[in-house]
């Protein structure tokens, strides 16, 4: 097997739902080893959401939570216990890094402040991440990644013109948090094996999102202006659109990138007539007249099929691609030539299933070890072989019902 | 200000150099490494980077100069010029390949291999070279030499299916995400070669498609299909609809939770069972409170009102004058009395903030999250270090560089002078 970038790491993860599961998920990709602190009582809202095996509901089935946590151990613990907070803190102890998306507040209640554990562990790097971050007069806000889009300002840029937003799909913030939070991380892994320091890290998954915004920051301090919805437009080029195909519920996404793209799609869609139409001989004239272009385009593609409008204009080197459902994403050639998804036995799935790393390293790349933990698998492991209890310990915890 | 003169913290990659050939698909990555301190050069053509024409536009600079997204995501960076397409181009910037760490592009599959830049050759110049590409659809597969364009790329990572409009049409983020998604993946993925390359003292290649990257926004409903998770997606939303609960409490489908009030919209999931029904009957509360609680409402129980709709004690149209009675009472408020209110009350809502609430959030300036530089005097505001806390590990930004604003600086100390550059210049090698 091939050298694994973070062999020996060793990881406390008691973060939940996505933006703080998915950063643990890389580090045990690439050979850290995670342990995730869960309660099976106070069940996180991952193991709540789908999607199911065949849509039935089972928390110990997720997909969402098998995806954000494959590779890790799973311990469970009751913190609500003083036995269950001496648990952390000796893991707190043992761990390069620990990640947590509590409340802020929560971590210090449960006695792992970032302050007293490094007392007791002076390297430790710790990472929070939390809506709003842990300081400042909208710290204590609560929710989950949907106020984040809110607060990042991704609620007001998703719609058509004029009517109502609908914001993004899902948590958007949970999506965007991970990635900056991962790089800080590594990088704060870096500084310490250079230097021996440790470092707090306070993630606000809204700051995070608000990155993905920069140039609309900038617009508005530079001009006052302030981004809002355009529907699937783009100023910058016409058509760039999504229109519907022949099928139920199909679609395709269209854009010419240029005047001379714009010229070959006419060609196709309409030969040297529409080539040859002033109305959109220009960026300029095509957004000038855009609902007609637009409607040309959809009368166009409302009777052909997705794929062949993809195969077609793609082979003339114009961007398209149809609007993939689950169901075309789990066959799209490209993501399977790419090993996108990834097997391994589950106790209870009997297989599951997951997404594979987004980095592709070409001499040590992500190895998947095992499934995400089922409630308590790797109890055990961790306070026997990690924490060294002796098991007369192991066993009282367990009978005493911390474990749980 | 050089940054040996900056006294100021060096950040936690300070010992490191990245070379940055990315245009706007790829410029963020080298951004987030230089905020960590590593010196990030940005290597532009001669006629300048492609990102220089993305907008939106600044209405204080002239074209060339004026591109926002230029401003925003080339900030921290040195900036060079260098032609690749001729062979001193390439020599040259070979030279700066044999001390860098990191090499950034986000060219079309196969450019870099021809100009003799793929990883193989690099590595031959520097064993410890560290290569990313960020491409659409990544480098490998019947797609990868795909037309791209951000709406595409979206539509492809299965992110642009759940997202309808009020006629059920999918609809993207108007400000386009796709390749900052690849683009931020691919400066975790420099580092994780980073940590190999500590212990084999080799350098390698890192393949990031956005495709698969921007795939995460989906909150796995594309994996639906691959488990037999029929209907899950994208279920039809008819209200009180037996099949369209959704008990998640995260409020996904996010286009029922906005709410008109006085000033804007207010994000609010009117949520039921276990994971935030607590949250609603918290408003509930305040409403009875206010008198504004019609008395058919009075004894609902948001946590166990999911067992109440499935068992046909409470109908579509019962549920529908409960949003009702919630659109007329937030109405009364402002974006900022409610934002106010969730966070004294526990309620889980949020005002839906547009850019200007963010610039002028008070939350943001205590936390000093926007940072101004000037690029040649004209100020340019910024989303500044992404992690707070305690830790040495974020530099100041620095305004994004104007064309060829380093060349000196960087050609210099490799013996030349300012004739021999002025001559490259000519030759339209700089």
């Amino acid at each position: 097997m091939s050298v694994r970038p973070l062999a020996g790491l060793k990881v406390l993860d008691m973060a939940w739902v996505v933006a703080g599961p998915v950063i643990g998920r890389a580090l045990a990709d690439f050979g850290a080893t995670v342990v995730r602190v869960e309660s099976s009582r106070r069940v996180e809202t991952s193991r709540l959401m789908g999607p199911f095996p065949h849509g039935k509901s089972d928390v110990q089935q997720s997909v969402l939570f098998e995806n954000c946590n494959a590779g890790k151990l799973g311990l469970t613990l009751d913190l609500s216990t003083s036995e269950g907070k001496a648990i952390a803190r000796d893991l707190a102890a043992w761990a390069d890094v620990l990640i947590e998306s509590f409340m802020p507040g929560q971590m210090a209640r449960f006695g792992l402040a970032y302050e007293e554990l490094k007392e007791l562990n002076p390297g430790l790097v710790m990472l929070s991440s939390a809506l709003m971050g842990q300081t400042g007069p909208q710290a204590m806000m609560a929710g989950y990644g949907n106020l984040g889009a809110a607060m990042a300002g991704f609620q007001m840029i998703v719609g058509s013109p004029g009517e109502l937003p609908i914001g993004p799909f899902g948590p958007y913030t949970d999506y965007v948090g991970p990635r900056f939070a991962l790089v800080a991380l590594l990088a704060a892994l870096d500084h310490r094996a250079r230097t021996g320091e440790g470092a707090f890290l306070d993630v606000s998954q809204a700051e995070a999102g608000i990155e993905f915004l920069a140039p609309q920051i900038a617009d508005y301090c530079a001009t006052g202006r302030i981004a809002c919805c355009q529907g699937n437009r783009d100023p910058a080029f016409a058509p760039h659109g999504v229109f519907q195909t022949r099928g139920a519920d199909a679609w395709v996404a269209i854009v010419a990138r240029d005047d001379a793209e714009w010229l070959r799609l006419a060609q196709i869609m309409g030969g040297a007539t529409l080539a040859a139409d002033a109305r959109f001989a220009t960026l300029e004239r095509r957004k000038a007249n855009e609902d007609a272009l637009e409607r040309r385009v959809a009368d166009w593609t409302a009777t052909r099929d997705g794929e062949a409008i993809e195969a077609e204009l793609q082979a003339r080197g114009i961007a398209a691609h149809i609007v993939a459902a689950s169901e075309d994403f789990v066959r799209d050639p490209q993501l399977t030539a790419r090993g996108h998804f990834v097997r391994l036995p589950h106790p209870l799935m009997g297989e599951t299933v997951f997404e594979s790393a987004r980095y592709r390293l070409s001499d040590t790349p992500a190895v998947y070890e095992r499934s995400a933990p089922t409630f308590g698998r790797d109890n055990t492991y961790v306070l026997r072989e990690i924490l060294g209890y002796p098991v007369a310990r192991v066993a009282a915890l367990e009978a005493a019902g911390i474990l749980v | 200000m050089s940054r040996a003169a900056d006294t100021r913290a060096r950040g936690f990659l300070a010992p490191y150099r990245a070379l940055d050939l990315t245009d706007q698909r790829g410029l963020l990555a080298g951004r987030m490494l230089s905020q960590l301190g590593v010196d990030v050069i940005q290597v532009e053509p001669p006629g300048g980077s492609a990102a220089r024409r993305v907008g939106p536009f600044a209405e204080d600079a002239p074209p060339g100069a004026n591109s926002l997204y230029w401003s925003a995501y080339a900030a921290g960076k040195r900036g060079i010029t260098c032609n690749l397409e001729m062979p001193e181009g390439r020599a040259l910037f070979l030279r700066l390949v044999a001390r860098a760490d990191f090499i950034l592009d986000s060219a079309d599959v196969g450019v870099m291999r021809r100009h003799g830049l793929d990883h193989g050759n690099l590595s031959l110049i520097n064993a410890r070279i560290i290569t990313v590409s960020m491409t659409p659809f990544g480098e490998t597969g019947p797609k990868a030499h795909y037309a791209d364009s951000e709406l595409v790329v979206w539509a492809a990572a299965g992110a642009l299916y759940p997202a309808r409009d009020h006629r059920g049409v999918p609809c993207r983020i108007s400000v386009p995400q796709a390749y900052l998604h690849g683009a931020s993946d691919a400066a975790a993925g420099a580092l994780l070669a980073l940590f190999a390359r500590h212990r084999t003292g080799r350098g390698q290649h890192v393949d990031v498609s956005a495709q698969a990257s921007a795939a995460l926004t989906t909150l796995s409903t594309t994996l639906a299909a691959a488990v037999g998770h029929a209907n899950y997606q994208f279920p039809r939303e008819v209200p009180g609809k037996k099949s369209s609960l959704d008990l998640s409490g995260s409020g996904s489908r996010t286009r029922r939770s906005k709410w008109p009030v006085r000033d804007g919209l207010l994000e609010l999931h009117l949520g039921m069972g276990s994971a935030s029904g607590g949250s609603t009957n918290k408003l509930f509360a305040w409403m009875r409170a206010e008198g504004a609680l019609p008395d058919q409402f009075a004894d609902w129980d948001w946590v166990k009102l999911p067992a109440r709709v499935l068992a046909n004690e409470i109908s579509a149209e019962q549920l529908d004058a409960a949003r009702a009675a919630v659109g007329g009472f937030l109405a009364r408020f402002t974006k900022d009395e409610l934002g106010r209110a969730g966070l004294e009350k526990g309620i889980l809502m949020a005002p839906a903030m547009t850019v200007e609430d963010l610039v002028k959030s008070e939350h943001l300036k205590t936390r000093s999250f926007f940072e101004t530089v000037h690029e040649q005097g004209r100020p340019r505001t910024l989303p500044g270090r992404f992690a707070a806390g305690r830790n040495r590990g974020f530099v100041p930004l620095q305004p994004a560089p104007a064309l060829g604003a380093h060349n000196a600086e960087i050609y210099g100390p490799l013996g030349f002078s300012a004739e021999a550059l002025g001559a490259l210049r000519s030759r339209g090698i700089l």
